[in-house]
């Protein structure tokens, strides 16, 4: 990997369930160990990068927005361009950096990012958004790098139980990691922060290929007690 | 080399990933300045991008075909360059040299660009157009660096002379692009039904033709149009600075 290269890290999932809030939380744990950057893609251009830049974590240059045309899919799948051409000239700029963290503009849940524009990715659901959500599936759900059950602090509220859904987004991910996070809770802090350590560690030693968490089509079983599950997922069965 | 008419119309295509997707055509500036009344008159939208289409969208369809006239007359486009040694042809001008031959073009584009801010739009827009274009054409990298920001009309005025686009096809491209761009940013930022843009656009292409006539034949540098529109150009610098925006220009 060339020396100006950094590990470009992206964070999906629908609107509002914590991705600049989680952003700014890596910044703040890890701007002391390593070089960061980070571009946005709100549906209004500047607000992610402005709430970013006003949390006063990280550099307000190193911040920087792209415009998605109202088209936040299109600009982390099918048409990464004007995303790449940012990471790029953020790496020029600030070489060298370790760690980029592109931010999705709030999408839906089959949103995924594009292996063309970053080496792993993170897709964030939140309890508020309900219980069923992680059960429903979805590429990000399935087959991200690391799914966050975000802003458990709030369960009590909104009448979920965090365990069960955490237990559903691991059978929909097949052993892969998740994370039940809130910005209150250190312990759950420290498990994201050592998570994004180490990813950067293995895409830096070449020890990890970007996985697309694709389009996959949902599919349908009946589950023990009989009721019709359909959902996506990798594994087959 | 493709078959011109299909490459015609993948530059012609949206979906063809080089970040049209970011961009209006200026019509978001224009409806925050009170284009389209508030909803209530939206056929301002196609009047826009016929204007555009009697002014600075000819400036940059005839840049684009003056471009192809002289990478193509040039007779350097077959030069084959061997792979992992792209910019030192075996024979033939070094790329630098084939690139300055495109400097007076460009200038001659930035001299009847006065704003700024749409210079800086279309250099960004060529940026990313020249990025597919090295994967895709890769005979580009006879006349661009692989990676720069130089005006899109040069950019596709350089697809056109290596994948054998004439000068009417680089033209209509241009300009139907531009048109459709405007037309389509219409749907996100007015109250339009999707089969009126349509029509507007069928609707355009008398406008869309007369300039392919016009602008086709040119061979000279300085008889490259001149024309411009300076109320776009207030606009485009007013968005520049807005901070709720939907696309880049
Ligand atoms: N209670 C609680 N609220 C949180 C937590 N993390 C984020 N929030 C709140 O959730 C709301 C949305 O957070 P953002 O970080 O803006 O969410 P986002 O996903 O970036 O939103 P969009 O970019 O608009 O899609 C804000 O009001 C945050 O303060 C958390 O751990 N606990
Ligand atoms: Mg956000």
């Amino acid at each position: 990997m060339p020396e100006t290269r950094s590990f470009r890290l992206g964070v999906a999932g629908p609107v509002g369930t914590g991705k600049s809030s989680l952003i700014a939380t890596v910044c703040r744990e890890l701007a002391g160990e390593l070089r960061l950057g980070v571009i946005t893609n709100d549906i209004y251009t500047d607000e992610d990068a402005r709430l970013l830049r006003s949390a006063g974590v990280l550099d307000p240059e190193r911040i920087r927005a792209v415009e998605t045309g109202a088209c936040p899919h299109t600009a982390i799948r099918d048409d990464v361009t004007p995303n790449l051409i940012a990471v790029e000239d953020l790496e020029r700029d600030f070489a060298p950096l370790d760690v980029v963290l592109v931010e999705s503009g709030g999408d839906n849940l089959t949103a995924t990012f594009s292996p063309a524009l970053v080496d792993a990715q993170i897709f964030v659901l939140d309890v508020a958004g309900g219980g069923d959500v992680a059960r429903k599936g979805g590429p990000g759900i399935a087959r991200a790098d690391l799914l966050i059950v975000n802003k458990t602090d709030l369960a009590p509220y909104v009448g979920v139980d965090v365990e069960q859904m955490v237990k559903d987004a691991e059978h929909a991910r097949d052993g892969k990691p998740v994370i039940a996070l809130s910005r209150t809770d250190p312990a759950s802090v420290a498990l994201l922060t050592e998570w994004v350590r180490s990813m950067a560690h293995a895409v830096r030693a070449g020890d990890h290929t970007p996985v697309d968490p694709g389009p996959m089509a949902p599919h349908s079983h009946v589950g023990e007690d009989g009721e019709l599950i359909t959902h996506t997922h990798a594994h087959t069965h | 080399m493709g078959n011109a008419e299909l490459v015609a119309m993948m530059l012609a295509d949206g979906r063809l990933p080089t970040g049209g997707h970011t961009q209006s055509g200026g019509l978001e500036p224009a409806v925050r300045a009170g284009l389209g009344a508030d909803g209530k008159q939206l056929a301002d939208v196609a009047a826009y991008a016929r204007d555009r289409l009697r002014t600075t969208t000819r400036v940059e369809a005839a840049v684009a075909v003056l471009t192809r006239h002289i990478a193509t007359s040039s007779h350097l486009s077959g030069t084959k360059l061997s792979p992992g040694d792209e910019n030192v042809p075996k024979n033939g001008p070094r790329l630098s040299e084939r690139a300055a031959t495109l400097g007076p073009v460009e200038a001659a584009w930035a001299a009847r660009t006065p704003s700024h801010v749409v210079r800086g739009v279309s250099r960004r827009q060529g940026r990313l157009l020249l990025r597919l274009a090295r994967r895709v054409w890769p005979d580009v990298s006879a006349y661009l660096p692989n990676d720069g920001e130089i005006a899109r009309p040069v950019v596709l005025g350089v697809v056109g002379a290596v994948t054998g686009l004439s000068a009417e096809q680089v033209a209509r491209t241009i300009a139907y692009d531009d048109a459709q761009t405007v037309i389509s940013a219409s749907l996100k930022l007015l109250p339009v039904d999707p089969a009126d843009a349509a029509t507007w656009l069928a609707g355009l292409h008398d406008d869309i033709e007369w300039l392919v006539k016009d602008v086709a034949p040119l061979t000279r540098i300085d008889e490259i149009p001149a024309d411009g529109a300076p109320l776009i150009d207030v606009f485009a610098h007013n968005h520049a600075i807005e901070r709720m925006r939907l696309f880049h220009a």
